[in-house]
């Protein structure tokens, strides 16, 4: 399954849906979106994941360089509904508690 | 190897063709499980169970890292993938002939430093019970996992 992600805003929230498929060959697309998230300065972006299916260590790189691009100028990033493989990528690499999922 | 069954699938060696080589992955771990293919009509991954999600977790990367690295992208090279079948074991042998490389050379990632790369070989070693890689030409990637029906955790903590 391909990639499918959207952006919904509620106030100083963002929340990116990210479903199907984050991996090297998919995380590029996501590129655009966390520019422009990160230059918009959000103060808080939800990542929810309740729909991916898998992830590899590109889909992750992508997260994390939103979480480190985000922090530079004070904004949370933070995952939600991460399940199955992804979630074992997430405790593996310990992301689970810098994303606080 | 001395398997009950072998399935062997040979595939040019780039990203466009890696949803194919990890979904057949995929199925082959259902079949070690004792369980049929997954509905031919699902689009996505059904990755629930632990061992799924392990095996593919690790050969993704390794998939990632052959055609990144050993290929260097280029088209017109392939992989020959066997994955030998026991009881309740899973082999996946791997053929490249692209560069080799010394896996004892690739240091562990700093987690603690929030890495963007170089987790890859981490991932696989950390999913599996055993990965060998032997230099070629070709080159050879083993990746073997047993399937224990209660244990629901990878190695790594």
């Amino acid at each position: 399954m391909p990639i499918d992600f959207s952006r919904s805003d509620q106030g100083d929230v963002s929340t990116l849906r990210i479903a199907g498929t984050l991996d090297v060959n998919t995380a590029p697309e996501l590129g655009p979106m966390i520019d422009k998230l990160v230059e918009e300065r959000r103060v808080r972006v939800v990542v929810d994941l309740s729909g991916l299916d898998l992830i590899d260590s590109s889909g992750v790189a992508a997260l994390v360089a939103l979480y480190k691009r985000s922090r530079v100028h004070g904004g949370q990033v933070s995952v939600q509904g991460a399940r199955d493989q992804p979630l074992a990528i997430f405790k593996l690499l310990r992301m689970d508690k810098v994303f606080t999922i | 190897m001395g398997s009950a069954s072998v399935i062997r699938l040979t595939s040019p060696c780039t990203l466009r063709h890696r949803a194919l080589a990890v979904r057949l992955v995929a199925e082959t771990c259902r079949l070690v499980r004792g369980e049929g293919t997954a509905d031919e009509q699902s689009m996505g991954y059904d990755l629930r169970d632990p061992f799924d999600a392990e095996i593919v977790s690790a050969f993704a990367e390794i998939y990632n890292n052959i055609v990144l690295h050993a290929y260097g992208r280029r088209e017109g090279e392939t992989i020959d993938i066997a994955f030998h079948i026991g009881a309740g074991m899973l082999t996946i042998e791997i053929r490249d002939t692209g560069v080799t490389f010394d896996p004892t050379l690739v240091p562990e990632p700093d987690l603690d430093a929030l890495p963007e790369g170089g987790m890859g070989l981490h991932i696989a070693r950390s999913m599996l019970d055993e990965v060998v890689y032997e230099p070629g030409p070709p080159n050879l990637w083993r990746l073997t996992k047993r399937h224990r029906p209660a244990a629901t955790s990878t190695k790594a903590s």
